[in-house]
């Protein structure tokens, strides 16, 4: 689904990531672990289509296409969904009309006709009840005023209605406390399926307890030093980021 | 030449060829004060931005075409477009012209009439006003009887047609609202036609105590088209205005809204939204003068600016000394599509009273990338996303305005003008 080879991007004149080689395929949970500021969000957004980074070099394919030349629309649009580490704020912009519309975009893209109103409310009111969120926040303007907690469960909420095939979702286990992390972590098991691929980006074995992945990458100075099972992460835990670096170096 | 005068003798004629009712000799002493000043000139701060030569011109060129006036006719599209789509009672003043509505006079507790039918000659001195006054060829007096109150909105269509000519037109109204009546207003200027014009209104208000009236302002002439529009309102105690302006169209574009506290607890919430492409010029001016307190002003502007154009946002509060207890608060705030938008906005407070609570605030800003980002990793086209950024930066005036009858109508035309804009940005 997702071949990622000897990827480059910088920002500015900076590069961030040095060379990332990664393969997803259907069905696969894949977790992407490192220390702070390893280039993790930035390849992330590379694969969302964020023009703050340039590609410098390798290629990404997605469902066998050159993904880099598609707009952030279009890679949405054929299922591609990024859960952000900090969603942003958007007053005035309310929740639900950003989810009809995200929905219909996608919709449109694949010949199907607009969701209608009814439909969509029922919908969105199912999905919230799925994730323990009050469906008055579909009226409130997106993540506008909402807690840490709350906009990483919307950013799941909006998952959870489009669908994805792809959904790499970064860091959406910081800050939430124990029923959120369960709540978020259901979310994420109801869209595992053999058609779709999930990128978990995390810092902590903790979520990997109710999502088992697949595959563990530790990225380290925009570079996977390591991959290996799930025991990887436990390791990691265990051990620190150092000393996969401290092998890699040796 | 120093001054932006029209030509004397031209003027004359044209203001002497106006049809003779009680108004004439008033036109006469307008007229003459006008030639004295001519219009005003970029000289003056408060015109510093706003360059009335083109406006001059049209008016040169009117002249020296014998004056003409469209009829009344060539607006009647234009108007039958925004009756089906607002339905409330209008009252239309087609090319300064008074030709329908006046029949609503027959409702309870409101009168119509014109000012020649009173004899009330226009007031208000200011080159513009003296001007209108001078070409004026009837004014429309609207009197909201003392305790009537008005659920049913009353609307003032100004639309103007300049098919083959250039075309000048006055137009002015003057709306009394006696003690403790209550009613509401849609003021909608429109326009039509490829020739130049130049749209020269007043409107004043007065509020006895305890009146209270909701007003909504729609400017949205065509893109080619040029308006200098005055508002002057005055309070009497305890009496409220809800005001609100929307700025959609024209070339050149200058309203000042002159607003004069003269009664205690008197409150002023003005909202205004200005949205500019290409080529326009927009410019509000609002001043407050609390001369009494306690009172509440409020006033918040927003404006979205794309393409080549300048706005411009000049608000002023004034607390004369004695005024203890005011409270004014004004903001403004502008959304730049594009790096060719220019903005000149100025907060002014001159307070001259001790117990006074008041507080500005302006910002500039550009669409949020992370924002505009954000929506489109979400499957949102980006003009998708522009648009719902820039809806969301209007809307609280949108959805402050105090009018529901037009509130549809409303949210559509700023629906359009963002649709343009957004599309424009790309380029
Ligand atoms: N837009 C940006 N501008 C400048 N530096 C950036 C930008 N995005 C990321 N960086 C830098 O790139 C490095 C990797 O950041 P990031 O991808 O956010 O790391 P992680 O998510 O692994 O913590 C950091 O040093 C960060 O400061
Ligand atoms: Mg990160």
């Amino acid at each position: 689904m997702l071949e990622i080879k000897d990827l480059k991007a910088s920002t500015g004149d900076t590069p961030i990531l040095n060379g990332v080689s990664l393969s997803v395929k259907a069905g696969e949970v894949h977790a992407i672990m490192g220390p702070n500021g390893s280039g993790k969000s930035t390849l992330a957004q590379v694969i969302a289509g964020h023009d703050d980074y340039a590609v410098t070099g390798g290629s990404v394919e997605y469902k066998g296409r050159d993904l880099l030349e598609l707009e952030p629309e279009e890679r949405a649009r054929d299922g591609i969904f990024l859960g952000f580490q900090y969603p942003v704020e958007i007053p005035g912009v309310n929740n639900a009309y950003l989810l009809k519309a995200a929905l219909n975009a996608k919709r449109k893209h694949h010949g199907l006709d607009e969701i209608d109103a009814f439909e969509f409310l029922k919908l969105a009111k199912e999905k919230m009840v799925l994730l323990g969120m009050d469906p008055k926040f579909l009226n409130r303007g997106v993540n506008e005023g909402f807690s840490g907690g709350e906009k990483k469960r919307n950013e799941i909420l909006q998952m959870a209605m489009l669908e994805p095939d792809l959904a790499i979702l970064d860091e959406t286990d910081s800050g939430l406390d124990i029923d959120a992390l369960k709540a978020v972590a259901h979310g994420i098991n109801s869209l595992r399926s053999p058609d779709r691929a999930i990128v978990l980006v995390t810092h902590y074995q903790r979520l990997l307890d109710y999502v088992e992945p697949d595959v563990v990458h530790v990225l380290s100075a925009g570079r996977i030093l390591r991959s290996g099972d799930k025991s990887l992460a436990l390791e990691l835990e265990e051990k620190g980021y150092d000393w996969v670096k401290e092998a890699a170096n040796a | 030449m120093s001054v932006l005068a029209l030509p004397d003798k031209a003027l004359r004629t044209a203001v002497r060829e106006l049809p003779e009712n009680a108004l004439a000799a008033n036109r006469q002493a307008a007229l003459a004060r006008f030639l004295e000043r001519g219009f005003p000139t970029t000289r003056l701060e408060d015109w510093k931005y706003t360059d009335l030569t083109s406006i001059a011109d049209i008016s040169q060129r009117w002249l020296e075409s014998g004056a003409p006036t469209a009829t009344a006719a060539s607006v009647s599209g234009r108007v039958e477009e925004i009756r089906a789509v607002v339905g409330i009672d209008w009252i239309v003043i087609g090319n300064g012209a008074i030709v329908d509505g006046t029949h609503i006079a027959g409702s309870e507790g409101l009168s119509i009439a014109t000012f020649s039918e009173l004899k009330h000659a226009p007031g208000y001195e200011h080159p513009l006003a003296d001007l209108n006054a001078a070409l004026l060829p009837d004014g429309l007096h609207i009197h909201v009887h003392a305790h009537s109150h008005h659920d049913r909105p009353l609307g003032l269509l100004f639309v103007d047609g300049a098919d083959s000519q250039p075309g000048v037109t006055q137009t002015r109204v003057f709306i009394e609202l006696d003690e403790g009546s209550q009613a509401q207003f849609v003021e909608y200027h429109a326009s039509i036609g490829e020739a130049d014009h130049y749209a020269n209104s007043v409107v004043e208000l007065s509020l006895a105590k305890g009146a209270s009236a909701d007003y909504v302002r729609i400017q949205a002439r065509d893109g080619g088209h040029t308006q200098t529009h005055r508002t002057a309102i005055s309070l009497q105690a305890s009496s409220t205005i809800r005001y609100s302006g929307f700025d959609l169209g024209g070339r050149l574009v200058r309203n000042d809204l002159d607003i004069d506290i003269g009664g205690k607890e008197a409150t002023v919430l003005v909202g205004g939204l200005y949205i500019a492409g290409d080529g326009q010029h927009i410019d509000n001016h609002v001043r407050i003068d609390h001369r009494v307190g306690p009172a509440r002003s409020e006033q918040e502007f927003r404006g979205i600016l794309g393409g080549r154009c300048r706005c411009v946002w000049n608000g002023k509060a004034i607390v004369q000394p004695g005024a203890d207890g005011t409270d004014a608060e004004q903001s403004n705030h502008n959304l730049l599509l594009s790096e060719r938008a220019e903005i000149d906005a100025k907060p002014e407070l001159e307070i001259y009273a001790d117990e006074v609570k008041c507080s500005h605030g302006t910002t500039v800003g550009q669409i949020d990338d992370a924002a505009l980002f954000y929506l489109r990793s979400r499957g949102l086209d980006k003009q998708d996303a522009m648009r719902a950024l820039t809806r969301a930066f209007g809307a609280s005036i949108v959805s402050h305005s105090p009018i529901a009858a037009v509130a549809d109508h409303l949210t559509e035309i700023v629906e359009r003008r963002l649709t343009a804009l957004t599309e424009d940005s790309d380029a």
